[in-house]
């Protein structure tokens, strides 16, 4: 017996003592959270962390940043460690340094404190000098960016343009043709290439990919990222995935078929004709497809939008302009706040889409002013269709992004009218969000959805 | 000499068995989002080990039979938090031999409790506690003996560890352990110590199998043996669970093979000395 209950407690505590473990270094992770391993190099290399383990400081709280510093050479290094911090327009707000001296081969770990700050996000360089090496790391934090505000610059006629966009769009015949592809069909799924008419008479294609295992199925509605190409979706078992390549995006080349270097720009001087008028419908008639194909097994009562990126937008326009839209996931959304995106470009070291497009086109054309881009381009920033978003929404972004700097999609995320909004960053991703979200968007649908 | 006393009874002693009161590993429900699973179970003994690890053949004709049925229903309150109700229906007959036998049949011992995910893994592990209260569904008759369970309410503190299973183990499947403790509310007890351990690889679209590692020890001072296992306070038993099912399903219609002894005064020679050697 007592060996009975030697094994039993043994193998009990070695559990426990396991868990505990493994819950104290969650304990230690959320407060110093270890940041991704990847190969770094040099003679000297810094890893900050920040306390908060997704990057974001309440106003009143400390920021701090745990900063492990390794010398990877044989010899003892002296020199400087210093910190800049910046606001995301790179305005200086702080500038401090320690001396360093470090063994060979050895690490240490220094704390970072700075006093609390206002809501916004900050960008916070490590640097590490010494009489024969320099290196800077490059972090964002966030102080509650919940409170972050920004100005609509929202034409006053706005909802009537879009109004009207939508009566073209429906003049146009679909004329849908769905066609069962069986050379990628697969056991468990049914593939479909789809195409239909849309603005302009374009015609545009995606792809339609339903489970064979069950009659009607919520849809997981993906929309482009820039000049992507859309793909059948097989990842999704409970889910109809419908792809829609907008013009000239994948198999949706037929008239547009420019490189990314100028895809954003095509008419970017007429708001009637630009680009995205058509592509923003093209998404709409995806919808409308999806709605008249309800034989296919598709839940119409259940249709998600997502996308990353220029998807990301065109996911949040879709959801703004029509209320058959029930969920909207988005990562990095392009373009949103764009008046801010340009001012926060500005203080970029090396341009970044979008606005390393837009600027060199400003270059090039003596006569294109940047009130023209504008007048132009507030018919198209996604913050102005923000508050037309009524469903549950769920944002990604990542805290490194300059194609989409934080400052801008948590101002489109503030104006989203939904009471039902979460937004999650990943502190170490710039333009992406990592495996994690996706997981947790996956728990979010099923439960927005009430899926088993 | 032990050897050849064991597999007899492994072999002999058929018994196809699901333990009713079995719950649904520590994986979050999700909010708003609720799980129903129905259970039967059917469990037969004829023999058991003695105190001293004997094996003891039961009386001619005697056997002990229960028919049980479960009802486990959980609901996501929210993202962390959930509800769980399990209600056993049991139906039993106690075969004394000599053409005598005794039926009981009734409601159980309801498990009503909350689950808590303490820490999520990057929504892959999860680590969460269990709180239940025990409640009798029966009365005690007077003499104080049900043959549905032990007629006392109690209460049951469980904490649970699951997940996906680390991929240099598999691709695909799953694990969960639990260790609890069970107190019931009698100067009899019985304090209840019990170890769970189960992996799950899905062999096919809708098939996957598992294997399930249990531990369980009732102490008690009243060491009255009871071939019925739901009456009895003191015992212990140590399980292996194969089973084959539909993944979303849990036991509805396992087949599991079962090796359980019923130990009378256990304090010398606990399954888990069978256990050790041949599981």
């Amino acid at each position: 017996m007592k060996r009975f209950c030697c094994l039993f407690f043994l193998v009990a505590a070695m559990l426990i003592a396991g868990v505990s473990r493994a819950s104290a270094f969650q304990q230690q992770q959320q407060e110093f959270p270890e940041p991704p391993k990847t190969q770094e190099t040099g003679d000297i290399v810094l890893r900050p962390t920040p306390k908060s383990d997704n990057g974001i400081f309440k106003k009143n709280e400390e920021i701090v940043y745990r900063l492990k510093i390794t010398n990877n050479t044989n010899s003892y290094k002296q020199g400087k460690i210093s910190y800049l911090l910046t606001s995301d327009e790179g305005k200086k707000v702080r500038l401090d340094s320690v001396h360093l001296a470090i063994r060979g081969n050895s690490s240490k770990e220094i704390l970072v404190k700075m006093l609390p700050k206002p809501a916004g996000f900050y960008r916070i360089n490590f640097m590490v000098n010494t009489p024969d090496y320099d290196d800077t790391v490059r972090k964002v934090f966030g102080v509650n960016p919940q409170e972050i505000r920004s100005q609509l610059h929202k034409p006053a006629d706005f909802e009537a343009f879009w109004k009207q966009s939508r009566v073209q769009l429906e003049k146009v015949a679909p004329r849908y043709r769905v066609l069962e592809r069986e050379d990628l069909s697969t056991d468990r799924k049914k593939v479909y290439s789809v195409e239909m008419h849309s603005f302009d008479d374009l015609v545009i294609r995606g792809w339609l990919v339903i489970p064979r295992d069950g009659k009607k199925f919520p849809v997981h509605y993906r929309v482009p990222g820039y000049v992507v190409s859309l793909n059948p979706n097989m990842d999704s078992d409970d889910f109809i995935a419908f792809d829609i390549n907008v013009r000239g995006n994948g198999n949706s080349k037929d008239v547009i078929n420019i490189g990314t270097d100028n895809y954003c720009l095509v008419n970017v001087e007429n708001r009637d004709k630009y680009i995205y008028r058509g592509v923003y419908m093209d998404c709409i008639r995806g919808l409308d497809f999806l709605c008249s194909h309800e034989n296919l097994g598709i839940d119409t009562s259940k249709i998600f939008v997502e996308g990353g990126s220029q998807g990301g937008a065109l996911a949040l326009i879709t959801a703004a302009l029509d209320k058959r839209v029930k969920l909207l996931t988005m990562q990095v959304p392009l373009y949103a706040d764009i008046h801010d995106n340009m001012n926060i470009s500005a203080s970029y070291d090396k341009q970044v889409f979008p606005f390393k497009v837009f600027r060199r086109y400003n270059d090039i054309h003596p006569g294109f002013t940047w009130d023209k881009f504008f007048s132009t381009f507030d018919y198209y920033d996604p913050q102005n269709f923000a508050p037309m978003v009524k469903c549950p929404v769920l944002m990604g972004i990542g805290l490194l992004d300059q194609f989409c700097p934080p400052r801008c999609s948590m101002a489109l995320f503030n104006h989203i009218s939904s009471n039902s909004k979460e937004y999650i960053c990943v502190p170490n991703s710039t333009h992406e969000v990592n495996m994690e979200y996706f997981m947790f968007q996956n728990v979010w649908l099923r439960e927005k959805f009430r899926i088993p | 000499m032990k050897t050849r006393r064991i597999f007899p009874f492994a072999f002999c002693l058929l018994m196809l068995f699901i333990f009713p009161y079995k719950t649904f590993a520590g994986f979050p429900i999700g909010k708003y989002r609720n799980l129903v699973v129905p259970s039967f179970s059917y469990y037969s003994q004829t023999d058991h080990f003695d105190v001293h690890g004997n094996y003891v053949k039961g009386a001619p004709g005697a056997r002990f039979s229960s028919f049980s049925a479960n009802l486990y229903v959980g609901y996501g309150i929210s993202r962390r938090l959930d509800v769980i109700i399990s209600v056993p229906y049991l139906y039993q007959v106690n075969n004394l031999g000599q053409g005598n036998s005794i039926i009981s049949q009734g409601a159980g011992d309801m498990v009503a409790g909350l689950s808590y995910n303490l820490i999520n893994f990057k929504y892959v592990r999860f680590l969460s506690v269990q709180v239940s209260g025990i409640i009798p569904l029966y009365t005690v008759p007077a003499n104080g003996n049900s043959a549905l369970g032990l007629g006392n309410s109690g209460t049951e503190i469980k904490l649970m560890y699951c997940g996906n299973l680390p991929g240099f183990i598999a691709d695909k499947g799953y694990f969960n352990t639990e260790v609890a403790y069970r107190r019931y509310f009698d100067v009899q007890g019985p304090d209840q110590l019990s170890f769970l351990a189960t992996v799950g690889i899905p062999i096919s679209w809708h098939n996957q199998v598992s294997l399930d590692v249990s531990v369980f020890r009732s102490f008690s001072s009243n060491t009255t043996f009871n071939i019925n296992y739901n009456a009895e306070r003191n015992y212990a038993f140590c399980e292996t669970t194969a089973q084959f099912r539909p993944p979303v399903f849990t036991p509805v219609f396992d087949v599991p093979r079962r090796l359980l002894c019923s130990l009378r005064d256990k304090y010398r020679f606990g399954l888990w000395r069978f256990g050790s050697n041949h599981f």
